[in-house]
């Protein structure tokens, strides 16, 4: 169905792909895999029409196509699933879709039709969304079905889906992965671009891994196990085991007492939640996403405050109603989930994203005058102290940097000062296999000097692998708590349990 | 399915790109790719290729209009090398102008869209007009309570917009614009009615007295208006360029989200911000009072809120961009003005040049973002 032969692109110098080859036929589901930076995502921008190769040859049913923009793929039939979704959050899913697609016909009529479309399509995917309802106020799982929609509606007949799971809580991936399934059974070629090995394992038929713009493998999942895929893609043995602490503070470093918070939207956030974090541990706190994590991380971050309850920081005392800034001060920093919203400011240089924090401590000069020159030296210090790569130029964007090396960044920036508390929400989302494994080592290291680390995660293995103990989030509560080792089917009880 | 064939051919389906493969190569469409990365030096040249292109764009308007190239450049060098006089008035144009462009971009820099600044610069000179009416303070420190009184104006007339904006989200643009129009009609009324000049009986105040004017420098015909505009370049490209406070307010701009995350004092900033511009606004009226009209008029304001907004925005909200462009204004100014006199040229045409300037600079941007590709 989609074929790629030898394409080759750069960008200033860079080699992003080199002669890489691929294809998908009618009804399969192909996984494609690599690192950050492999050069997955250039290739399916290829394919999907935003970029254009250097060299090499793009084939659609056996016919060559040049495509000047997503326009012309689309209208060969292919359609992409971007990671950060394209979904216009105050139009109703409806105009959504019409932006996307649009019948040749008069406004009413083809709003008709679309509607008539829309709605049959996903009965036969068994989709429930209410089409008049505003994108933005979707669930990040239900946006993704709109935009899954919008490209079956168009006339896909290959769909791309750049990580699509990383956003989506476990029983919302297995409905994703069954939809997939159904939609391949149904003669459309999917490719799944992603960084979870168990996925490509588990529903796809054919693996191709990439590393650093060359495709090196294509694998059948029957031939290959967890290990030795996780070989194939970082190209040596990554063996990640727990390891816990050993040398647990007496008194709590931070402590939590019934607080209270509400959500956006004025609901309860988090309903008289307590827990307390101890020195050198790494507290775990494992939930089915949209249970009042991101309530928890705002209030640790002081950027939401609480209605009742307190909070007490060990040496500072009562912080309840502090914000953010004062409680930085107090040593709490933190690895925001969304690096692009709270981690880093895509527009600003390397340079900067870096050496703010340290300004703000007032290490980098006086308030009459930055010094640029102390901050250069340790911005490059710190960059191959934390192995952040893509950084060809300190004053570049640290939107160009990949999410990999972004989050590297932001953990540099974060462990700069000295460490107390350090939140973490969800810091390895979207990383691959070592940059997730790089990441986990810095926790445990700061974990290990003293820090108390608060891990949120809806990734139970990661929850596992990392803590030394679990507190179980349930509707805005702590429901359960556990000392690692704890049995995994425990965790996922209190999880879902209805108490 | 819906009809393929149809959209195809329809040319509207695809943003007015045939998709008709066979025709494609014939097309000199070009495809469009994010640049990953655009360096200074891309930066200088593309500037410089704007200008170009602007430069030629201005002489084939000139010459349909009647002004022959060669005419057009004896007038430009003219201007430039024929003597400290015009180029003292270039710069006398110039100052006012440069302060004009710091206020607007001081807040332009903490994403407030000021395009108040003229309400400021009347409240401005309404305030330093009354010390000089009514005589406030000792002589000596006359022109120095004009300049706070003026900055006081101006802040007064910025902050209830910037109030409403930090505390309820209402969109400011909305809100010093609407400022603009109440001032001028204060304006009014204290020119018509009890500062109304008692000589001429003329709607303007009375002539400031020798001690409420700015010096003369003792070259040409330029006072300190110029050294005024040249001093607040030097500390606001300090503040925004060197100081921890000007440093933190990029990220006030560019994420208030993740400035918030990291500790930066967002609202203070802000406030900061937008103090500055307000009482650099208000500097504005008092350096045009005070340094060329030597009293009040009823319109020495106008325009200065489309020029400092042009001026910010071309000279990127860099303070010395600002000053080069303001310079760069000035001449135009001068050029269309001994234009107008000797070659009958209308007022519309010398906009149209400004403009023609403006667009292709704006225009440059989109080829700092965006790499093409010619090939098929």
């Amino acid at each position: 169905m989609l074929e790629i032969n030898s394409v080759s692109k750069s960008f200033g110098g860079f080699q992003a792909l080199d002669h890489t080859n691929f294809s998908v036929n009618n009804g399969e589901i192909h996984a494609l895999l690599g690192e950050n930076g492999a050069g997955k995502s250039t290739l399916m921008n290829i394919v999907c029409g935003l970029y254009s190769p250097d060299s090499g040859s793009v084939k659609v049913n056996q016919k060559p196509v040049t495509f000047k923009g997503p326009q012309d793929a689309a209208t060969e039939g292919i359609g992409m699933v971007h990671q950060h979704f394209k979904l216009v959050a105050s139009f109703s899913v409806i105009e959504n879709i019409m932006l996307f697609f649009n019948p040749k016909k008069s406004f009413g009529k083809s709003k008709d039709f679309v509607i008539n479309k829309a709605k049959s399509l996903a009965n036969d995917l068994g989709f429930a969304i209410n089409l008049e309802i505003r994108a933005g106020d979707l669930s990040i799982a239900d946006q993704q079905k709109v935009e899954i929609l919008k490209v079956l509606i168009a006339g896909a007949k290959v769909i791309i889906l750049d990580e699509p799971t990383a956003v989506l809580s476990e029983d919302e991936s297995d409905n994703l992965m069954t939809l997939i399934k159904k939609l391949a059974d149904a003669g459309t070629a999917i490719v799944l671009v992603t960084h979870k090995i168990r996925e490509a394992l588990d529903h796809c038929d054919r693996i191709t891994v990439m590393r650093a713009g060359k495709k090196v493998h294509e694998v059948l999942p029957k031939d290959v196990d967890e290990t030795s895929l996780t070989k194939l893609i970082v190209g040596e043995e990554i063996i990640s085991t727990t390891e816990y602490s050993t040398n647990i503070s007496e008194t709590p470093l931070i402590q939590f007492k019934d607080i209270s918070v509400s959500d956006d939207r004025g609901r309860s956030g988090l309903s008289k939640i307590s827990f307390d974090v101890f020195g050198g541990e790494i507290y775990g706190i494992a939930g089915v996403g949209g249970n009042g994590q991101s309530e928890l991380a705002d209030l640790i971050m002081g950027l939401k405050n609480p209605f009742e309850g307190k909070i007490t920081i060990t040496d500072v005392g009562n912080v309840t109603l502090d914000n953010a800034r004062k409680r930085r001060k107090d040593g709490v920093y933190s690895i925001p989930v969304d690096r692009y919203l709270h981690g880093l400011a895509g527009k600003q240089s390397v340079l900067d994203n870096y050496s703010i924090a340290a300004v703000i401590r007032g290490e980098l000069g006086s308030w009459f005058n930055f010094n640029k020159k102390l901050a250069k030296s340790k911005v490059n210090e710190a960059l191959i102290d934390f192995d952040v790569q893509g950084v060809n130029n300190i004053n570049q964007r640290a939107s160009l940097l990949s999410g990999g090396n972004a989050q590297k960044l932001v953990i540099a920036r974060e462990f700069s000062g000295k460490l107390k508390i350090i939140l973490a929400h969800s810091p390895s989302r979207g990383l691959d296999v070592r940059a997730g494994a790089a990441v986990h080592a810095r926790l445990r290291k700061a974990r290990n000097s003293g820090a108390a680390v608060i891990l949120i995660s809806e990734d139970l293995d990661e929850i596992l692998l990392m803590s030394d103990r679990i507190g179980v989030i349930n509707r805005g509560e702590i429901a359960a708590e556990f000392v690692a080792p704890a049995s995994r089917s425990a965790i996922g009880q209190a999880m879902v349990s209805n108490a | 399915m819906p009809d393929k064939k149809l959209e195809k051919t329809d040319p509207l389906f695809s943003n007015g790109l045939n998709l008709n493969p066979e025709k494609r190569e014939f097309q000199f469409v070009p495809r469009l790719e994010v640049r990953q990365n655009s360096p200074e030096w891309l930066r200088l040249v593309i500037y410089a290729l704007s200008l170009l292109v602007g430069c030629v764009s201005a002489i084939i308007v000139m010459s349909w209009a009647g002004v022959k190239p060669d005419d057009l450049i004896q007038e430009i060098s003219a201007l430039l090398f024929s003597g400290t006089r015009t180029i003292a008035s270039i710069l006398a144009q110039t100052a006012p102008l440069v302060i004009a462009g710091l206020a607007t971009a001081a807040a332009f820099r903490a994403n407030f869209w000021n395009v108040g600044l003229e309400g400021q610069m009347i409240l401005g000179t309404i305030f330093a007009s009354f010390i000089a009416i009514y005589d406030v303070g000792p002589d000596s420190i006359r022109l120095l309570l004009m300049a706070l009184a003026a900055m006081l104006g101006g802040i007064i007339w910025i902050a209830p917009a910037g109030f409403l904006k930090l505390k309820l989200g209402i969109n400011e643009v909305i809100t010093t614009l609407l400022l603009n129009y109440v001032a001028f009609n204060l304006l009014l009324h204290l020119l018509f009615g009890p500062w109304k000049d008692p000589v001429s009986g003329f709607p303007h105040s009375a002539q400031f007295d020798q001690v409420e004017r700015l010096p003369h420098l003792g070259w040409e015909n330029l006072t300190y208006t110029l050294p005024l505009a040249l001093l607040l370049v030097l500390v606001t490209w300090w503040f925004f360029t060197f100081s921890r406070a000007g440093y933190l307010i990029n990220f006030v701009k560019s994420n208030p989200n993740m400035a918030k995350a990291v500790g930066v004092p967002v609202l203070g900033l802000s406030i900061t911000a937008i103090i500055m511009s307000g009482a650099i606004g208000g500097l504005t009226g008092f350096a045009i009072a005070s340094g060329i009209e030597f009293r009040m008029t009823r319109d020495f304001f106008s325009g200065f809120l489309f020029s400092g907004v042009l001026i910010a925005f071309l000279g990127r909200n860099h303070p010395i961009g600002v000053a080069v462009v303001a310079l760069f204004m000035a001449m135009l100014v001068l050029l269309g003005q001994s234009l107008q006199v000797f070659y009958q040229v209308p007022f519309a045409l010398i906009q149209l040049i400004q403009a023609i300037f403006i667009i292709c600079v704006a225009a440059s941007e989109f080829f700092l973002t965006y790499r093409m590709h010619w090939r098929k």
